[in-house]
């Protein structure tokens, strides 16, 4: 996968990873696709949610040592 | 689909700006127009003083560590960052009359208005909340 970009959003409360993640997105072009680092638990449902939202389409996600990453690609 | 969402804030406690600050940024972060109407005790969120000052709930004051260990940003930073993204202020004249304040008591960049301008914004609006 060719991430253009990786956003560190661990240790931040909601709303923070989202807004951080909408700042980010805004910096890359449309096609490429945006790392994304949470910790946040209720980061799983919100950033289904806001990408869908955005019409951004998330191309993979995992969980490892109980940080998520999501994989996001900018519409 | 409303592009629109339309916040009443009417106390004035931390808990409430949390609750208002929160849904707001959600939603200017998900490409949403927002615009929060401010009234009467939710004037205190916008206040330049006041929202340094917010109070916990009466016997909800241990919450205090529990905000600190969530790493929850503090209301003046969640304020900015709603700004930063587009949210609309609005403050309602009437309660500032009623309460003797003017728009120099408030953060920079709000507008003064009454229930219409509110009601006009929030007619075709999705969700409209109310805190």
């Amino acid at each position: 996968m060719n991430i253009a970009k990786t956003l560190d959003a661990k240790g931040l409360a909601c709303p923070m990873p989202i807004v951080r993640t909408k700042k980010t997105i805004d910096t890359i072009n449309s096609g490429e696709i945006l790392e994304v680092l949470v910790t946040d638990k209720g980061a799983l449902n919100d950033f289904t949610a806001w990408a869908g939202a955005g019409g951004h389409t998330i191309v993979e996600q995992k969980e490892e040592a109980g940080v998520l990453y999501f994989y996001i690609q900018k519409a | 689909m409303s592009n629109k969402v339309a916040i009443i804030a009417a106390n004035g406690g931390l808990f409430d700006a949390y609750k208002v600050f929160n849904i707001a940024t959600a939603a200017a972060a998900s490409d949403k127009e927002v615009q929060i109407f401010f009234t009467f005790e939710g004037l205190n969120l916008i206040h330049k003083q006041g929202m340094h000052a917010l109070e916990m709930p009466a016997g909800k004051e241990h919450f205090a560590e529990g905000f600190a260990k969530a790493n929850v940003p503090a209301i003046p930073q969640l304020l900015e960052m709603a700004q930063d993204l587009g949210v609309q202020f609005i403050a309602c004249q009437m309660t500032m009359d009623v309460m003797g304040l003017t728009k120099e008591d408030f953060v920079d960049g709000i507008s003064v208005g009454g229930a219409v301008t509110f009601l006009e914004y929030a007619k075709d609006a999705a969700p409209t909340l109310t805190f």
